[in-house]
């Protein structure tokens, strides 16, 4: 018999009561009077940014980023953009890229993640990147994390991740530092 | 009669200021969650919730993990089964070498120490090498993690500093930790854009999508797997959820009880390779799982998503450290997790525990924590290791207990104790004058003062 087998019947050999699913629909998550507000003070609280745009978004990502060179993006309205990721076949080569400029599809107004179905060709963007921005449509903000899951659909893509913040860690005794691996900054531009 | 815990506390305990760092430290990290915790007015309903979709979750697992394997396989993930850790081990290090693959990136995952997955590979020529900070420093020191989630808690900056000074060649005395954790990113970032495979381990498995959840703050995990073409996923059988509306409630509790965290910064969907010519796969272990849910006192342990808040809240865990324990799981959850494993290997740790049930109240999943601590105790004179001194004394209280006049007589002669000199009260054979100072008994029992009518109703 294969381990699988092995496996299923050792569980089953084993169960003895069996529990009913609780009913979920009683559940009423947190809501937010601004749930824009909010997205944008917890933003700040877990070490990143959000902020309203008002006017070009490429001149205030040039502002925020003033010493970017190498900048990754996709997005069609992104015009100082230097590398296309869809454009690069081996992930490994996009080491060094300054600033990334990526999409969002949800936010979440609880705990500042911004849910992101891979929409680029190499995902190692979100990622490698020194620094991260995240634009939002702004009217995506749900409250809590069962709004978004209710709305999320990853449908055929191969990844999704919430990116709340940028990399941190504070495994040296306990004092955070920002930058683990990931981003070293993360400011999320809501339209 | 001292366990092994006990004797390793008296070790950690023997450098006060370090004692006093690691408990001040962790109990800040426990008011941090309290402070989330208060934040979510709904929270105790999650806790409810979480904890009893687990117990929904493990009692059909048969049909969860089918159904996971399944909708995995179909896209297009490839899907192993351990019956143990050494299966574990060798299907990983199969498709290692079926892939030709040298050096393993891996995230952490508490599943991977379970198996020792590290010597295992590394006796074999791979080149395994841990990509969370707090464990790539225990890698480098060759030392065990003793906090699940804070696993070079009982480390210090200098002695961190000493060792990137010897291993990464970083600056001479700088033991700064944004410096440091900035040599460690320079190295490790090296060592993803090396590595030909990644592993991650699992918080979630999701039964009817296939995904597997995986959640850091470092974002160690997707470099790895956003990189090499080989991601690797292993995952205890106790890991699945039902669907995204039962993970939507775990995702609010895991961080906020793990570290005081509103989130992790990412929570890492994977659904399948990370392209068309790359490949994913997961082991799905069981190693004694299965057989938890057979036992009624203790089949709560397999609610257990790994947060580290019942480490953080523990009196005992906070003032002796993860190394006092003999499991590799320390504190309230790991003293239950290596009673399961084997308890005759590991009674020691049932001592480790003042039954004061602050881990009940802070678990997110409401695993009954104490009260199978509680239980292991009451079994342990029938694995024949019951404390001998505690069994003479309790046959001895047993005794004045049912012979009242005897025990009245005890009553009138214990202030004696009051003026015995101190070398009498204070030695080796007193567990209870050990470092505290004794109560003074009273001068007259209360039976004695409310027959001589001395107890007064209080009036209002």
């Amino acid at each position: 018999m294969s381990s699988k087998e092995d496996i299923l019947n050792s569980i089953k050999r084993h169960t003895r009561a069996q529990y009913d699913m609780p009913d979920l629909d009683t559940l009423e998550g947190i809501q937010y009077p601004d749930k824009t507000q909010q997205f944008i003070e917890i933003s700040k609280g877990v070490g990143g940014d959000a902020l309203l745009l008002d006017g070009d978004i490429n001149q205030l990502i040039r502002t925020l980023y003033p010493e970017a060179k190498t900048i990754a993006s996709n997005l069609p309205e992104i015009t100082i953009a230097t590398t296309n990721p869809d454009n690069v076949d081996d992930p490994h080569s996009l080491n060094g890229t300054d600033l990334a400029i990526v999409e969002g599809e949800i936010g979440v107004a609880e705990n500042g993640c911004v849910w992101i179905p891979q929409n680029v060709k190499q995902k190692v963007i979100y990622f490698i990147a020194e620094y991260l921005v995240i634009v939002l449509d702004r009217n995506k903000i749900v409250n809590n994390m069962h709004e978004a899951y209710a709305k999320l659909d990853l449908g055929d893509k191969r990844f999704g991740v919430f990116i709340s913040g940028p990399s941190k860690t504070a495994d040296i005794e306990q004092a955070l530092v920002v930058g683990a691996h990931g981003a070293r900054g993360v400011t999320v531009v809501l339209r | 009669m001292s366990t092994k815990h006990a004797e390793a506390a008296n070790r950690f305990i023997e450098n006060k200021e370090r004692e006093t760092w690691h408990n001040e430290t962790l109990w800040f990290v426990r008011e941090k969650r309290d402070r989330m915790a208060m934040d979510v007015p709904e929270w105790e309903q999650l806790r409810e919730l979480a904890g009893k979709i687990k117990m929904h979750t493990i009692t059909h697992l048969d049909t969860y993990a089918r159904q996971f394997a399944e909708k995995a396989e179909a896209n297009g993930v490839i899907v192993h089964w351990a019956k143990d850790a050494e299966e574990h081990n060798e299907i990983i290090f199969k498709i290692l070498t079926d892939h030709g693959a040298k050096k393993l990136v891996k995230s952490k995952s508490m599943l991977a120490e379970e198996c020792e997955l590290n010597p295992y590979l590394i006796k074999r020529g791979i080149d395994a090498v841990e990509s969370d900070l707090g464990e790539r420093i225990l890698q480098l020191k060759n030392e065990p993690p003793s906090h699940i989630v804070l696993p070079a808690i009982h480390l210090t900056r200098q002695q961190v500093g000493k060792l990137f000074e010897e291993k990464l060649h970083t600056e001479k005395g700088n033991s700064d930790p944004t410096y440091l954790t900035h040599a460690a990113r320079q190295h490790l970032r090296n060592e993803f854009l090396t590595a030909d495979a990644s592993m991650t381990g699992c918080n979630f498995a999701v039964a009817d999508t296939g995904e597997v959840v995986v959640c850091t703050n470092e974002g160690n995990a997707d470099m790895g797997t956003s990189l090499a073409k080989l991601h690797i996923v292993t995952m205890g059988i106790e890991k699945i959820v039902p669907n995204h509306k039962a993970l939507s409630i775990y995702t609010r509790l895991l961080a906020r009880s793990a570290t005081g965290q509103p989130t992790t910064t990412y929570t890492s969907h994977y659904r399948k390779a990370r392209s068309e010519d790359a490949e994913m796969h997961i082991v799905i272990v069981d190693n004694g799982r299965s057989e938890i849910l057979g036992n009624d006192e203790h089949i709560q342990a397999l609610k257990c998503i790994r947060c580290g808040a019942c480490m953080n809240t523990c009196p005992v865990y906070r003032r002796s450290g993860g190394y006092s324990y003999t499991y590799f799981i320390p504190g309230p959850i790991g003293i239950n997790l290596g009673m399961l494993k084997a308890p005759e290997e590991y009674y020691d740790n049932v001592s480790a525990c003042s039954l004061c049930y602050s881990c009940n109240n802070v678990c997110p999943v409401k695993i009954d924590l104490a009260d199978q601590i509680y239980r292991w105790r009451q079994n342990l004179d029938l694995l024949g290791r019951a404390d001998k001194m505690k069994k003479i004394m309790s046959d001895g209280m047993k005794f004045l207990f049912v012979h009242p006049s005897l025990y009245n007589a005890a009553l009138n002669v214990d202030t004696v104790v009051n003026h015995l000199p101190r070398f009498m009260i204070y030695n080796g054979l007193n567990d209870w004058g050990k470092g505290r100072e004794m109560p003074v008994f009273a001068k007259e029992s209360f039976t004695s003062m409310w027959k001589k009518g001395k107890v007064k109703k209080s009036k209002k």
